[in-house]
């Protein structure tokens, strides 16, 4: 363990969300290096506080000496969650995916009951929070429309999550245009949930259980040439960042290797000048709100290379507020005043910008963030999608 | 060529890599700033101590060794350097205010003068020769400020405790920037009836906005009032670090953040380009000059192994020692001048490491050999100087 090089210099305190707004939670140095020395192995756990840490990571990539605060708590609260009763919202959250499956299902019916006084009540009894509408879901997820669409020399597998799956395929089905109109290959096969909820939920089990799947399905494609592309940078950080990580997958350092955040990989076939993109204008001003785990990716920001080349786009870089709801850690009731305090601070600094709209590359962002500050919240590939009058695909010539 | 391609790739995110990337940009290149996490600025009083061992640092620095740095960049070029950082404050809406010619001594916690040269708007009026009345306000159970070392040590002198709800400096500095608690701060201010004279608080006066909130508190109170630096976690240094981000970020700066350099590509004389470490795939940044600015050991740009051995931790470089191992402390660690501050990079007149034979790499802040921040106290000062050097020397380099 690396809890050791901390130095207790409290840098990452000073980008803990949690700490500047929950006096209960006692910031990721206490609860993460210095804790760790008194949680002794034969032992229960007893700092229930460790639930309140959202995992957004801002402490990993604050950090200097390399402790990784977020993973030591993310450690114990899985602890936590094996020794201790978890409650129904917990379980529920866990296993959001197949709420996901039922709730697409059965759409018209669960749109509807979601917004209902008396389901309201009976959530909140459950510890789930209700201050914002819950996120729609729609009939025809991404996983029942076309496998397979495009042709090209490359090939790429769509990771497309849970939530562009089941509550925006809209904007799954643009990225796959996108994909498409760049000369590739594009296939969405069976895939589960990335396992993220069931960790930030205490359940390393069901987690192991997603991510084992997936890679297995995944590296059957990179072993054919497939590159795996990832839109939502939530799934992309447990891809890259836990599966060989945390969850220790069985291939989980080839899928790190081989996974893209979708504009890395355009920025990429510009790059390799596999294609050639030309825009048009997008007169339009927006706040560009960097999810935390896009952050913790490291990979920059990769959408500003494409924004850049976007003439008449304006747009502002925000990235050191998180929105809060870091997942489902704002549903739960217990969270929801720490969530709705940090999604405010967002939104006020968005506010101050006088933009026509938010964006984001993560759908909690940008739910939250439109809720709070009622200016529509768009996912960066919407925005290209919207602009690119053309690609050229260069590679055809070659033979 | 790449779209992450860059002019200019600037390793390490502190004060000196800050400079010189926003220099450079405003010279019109196209940078790139990787930083393993955020900088020793962010513990930082947030004063730029240009030479504190003198009245005048502009004399101090004349009378210094002639191997120190400060003699590379010249006279000239340190004011320019020290006017654009001003400039650039003003527009950030947290203004520095100083003279290069006269130090200045501000109040600290312990009631003591710290000498510096620079200070932001919030501590305008904390100089400690005055001889009015100064009232302390502090915070209930607000950690490593006690204003009884305050007026016992000084005359004149008065304190009183708000209790804001949370005890640290995040936290409360996060509800300075809700007006309700503003107005309610304000408010038990004027029931105090405080003898006529000055205001003190600890450096917690809000994260984004600190200039409007002492403004409002000494308008409403007609009087004038200032911070008072504290233990880190510290918001002025937070203030002047995000700060500088902003401003390279609005200039097209590019900031990849939290990742280490993994490794160096080399060819002939030049640097080619270096990839980031990441769990994944490594990421890979290119750029046709590099500035090295990754500090001394605190920061992680020099590493001491067992016995006589530094290494710089990105390039390998060598580094100048004043000695074997037995002669780099003092018996007594609070007598300044340990003489392995002197450890660092020497670089000959264009500030390119010597002995290394690269031709596009530029060295600047407090890695540079002999530069002894701690015995002339002058790590800002100094980053400031040599990251606008360094950025010059880039822009001739690369024209």
């Amino acid at each position: 363990m690396n809890f050791e090089h901390c130095i207790r210099c409290t840098i990452c305190v000073e980008n803990c969300p949690v700490f500047k707004v929950n006096p209960e939670f006692p910031g990721p140095k206490q609860s993460g290096p210095d804790a760790q020395r008194f949680r002794l192995d034969g032992e229960k756990s007893v700092d229930e506080w460790i639930r309140l840490c959202c995992q957004c990571k801002r402490c990993e990539v604050a950090c200097p000496y390399g402790v990784n605060p977020a993973e030591i708590i993310l450690d114990a609260q899985l602890k936590y969650g094996k020794e201790h009763y978890r409650t129904l919202g917990a379980h529920l959250f866990a296993n959001n995916y197949y709420l996901g499956r039922l709730g697409s299902t059965f759409s018209p019916l669960v749109n509807k009951m979601v917004s209902v006084d008396i389901i309201k009540n009976i959530m909140n009894v459950l510890g789930i929070s209700t201050y914002m509408p819950f996120p729609k879901f729609h009939m025809l997820s991404m996983n029942k429309t076309w496998r397979k669409s495009g042709k090209g020399q490359k090939k790429v597998v769509f990771f497309y999550g849970c939530f562009l799956n089941f509550n925006r395929p809209d904007i799954g089905k643009q990225i796959r245009e996108l994909l498409v109109s760049m000369g590739l290959e594009v296939v969405l096969p069976h895939q589960v949930c990335c396992g993220l909820p069931a960790l930030g939920n205490g359940d390393m089990e069901t987690a192991r259980h997603f991510a084992v799947k997936n890679a297995g399905i995944l590296a059957e494609y990179i072993d054919k040439g497939y590159d795996v592309v990832y839109s939502c940078t939530s799934c992309g950080l447990t891809l890259v960042h836990d599966y060989p990580g945390i969850l220790n997958v069985p291939n989980g350092k080839k899928i790190a290797e081989n996974c893209y955040n979708v504009h890395e990989y355009i920025v990429k076939l510009i790059d390799e000048g596999y294609v050639e993109l030309l825009f048009k204008s997008v007169e339009k001003s927006v706040a560009y709100h960097i999810p935390c785990h896009l952050r913790a990716i490291g990979i920059g920001y990769p959408a500003l290379k494409l924004f850049d080349r976007i003439p008449g786009l304006e747009y502002h870089v925000l990235d050191e507020n998180c929105c809060g709801l870091a997942g489902s850690y704002g549903f739960k009731k217990k969270n929801q005043e720490t969530s709705v305090m940090l999604g405010k601070i967002a939104a006020a600094a968005i506010q101050a910008l006088k933009v026509d709209a938010i964006v984001a590359d993560c759908g909690a962002c940008r739910m939250q963030l439109e809720a709070l500050s009622g200016i529509p919240a768009l996912d960066p590939s919407q925005i290209i999608h919207e602009s690119l009058q053309s690609a050229k695909v260069k590679t055809a010539k070659k033979s | 060529m790449s779209i992450r391609s860059y002019d200019v790739v600037v390793i390490g995110g502190g004060m000196s890599g800050l400079m010189a990337a926003i220099r450079l940009s405003q010279n019109g290149k196209h940078v790139a700033l990787i930083s393993k996490g955020d900088p020793v600025c962010c513990l930082s009083t947030g004063c730029i101590d240009v030479y504190a061992r003198s009245d005048n640092p502009m004399d101090g620095i004349r009378k210094l060794p002639e191997s120190h740095p400060y003699h590379l960049v010249g006279e000239a070029q340190i004011q320019k350097a020290f006017e654009n950082f001003i400039d650039i404050m003003f527009e950030t809406g947290l203004p520095y205010f100083g003279d290069i010619r006269s130090n200045r001594k501000i109040l600290t916690p312990l009631g003591s003068a710290k000498t510096t040269c620079f200070v932001p708007c919030t501590m305008l009026h904390a100089q400690t020769q005055s001889n009015g009345y100064m009232h302390v306000v502090s915070f209930q159970g607000l950690k490593d400020f006690y204003p009884s070392y305050i007026t016992s040590r000084l005359k004149n002198t008065g304190f009183s405790v708000f209790d804001a709800g949370v005890p640290t400096t995040i936290g409360i500095a996060t509800r300075f920037e809700d007006r309700p608690f503003l107005q309610n701060f304000i408010a038990w201010l004027k029931t105090l009836e405080i003898p006529d004279g000055k205001i003190a608080v600890p450096a917690v006066l809000g994260i984004d906005n600190p200039m409007s909130i002492i403004e409002e508190i000494e308008s409403e109170l007609d009087r004038k009032a200032f911070e008072i630096p504290t233990l880190p976690p510290s918001i002025p240094g937070l203030r002047l670090f995000r700060a500088l981000k902003g401003v390279l970020q609005a200039k097209g700066g590019d900031v990849y953040w939290g990742k280490e350099i993994a490794s160096v590509e080399k060819l002939d004389h030049q640097i080619e380009a270096v990839t980031l470490a990441t769990s994944g795939r490594p990421s890979r940044v290119e750029g046709r000059a590099f500035i090295l600015a990754t500090g001394s050991f605190i920061s992680g740009g020099l590493f001491a192994l067992r016995g006589n051995t530094v290494r710089e931790t990105v390039f390998d470089l060598p580094v100048y020692l004043p000695g074997p191992r037995d002669t780099w402390f003092h018996e007594d660690f609070f007598t300044a001048g340990h003489a392995i501050e002197q450890a660092g990079i020497q670089v000959d007149a264009s500030f390119r490491p010597r002995q290394a034979d690269i031709e596009n790499l530029f060295v600047c802040g407090s890695i540079l050999a002999f530069s002894e921040v701690m015995k002339y106290g002058c790590g800002h000062g100094l980053a400031i100087a040599t990251g606008d050097a360094v950025a010059d020397m880039c822009t001739r380099h690369i024209p």
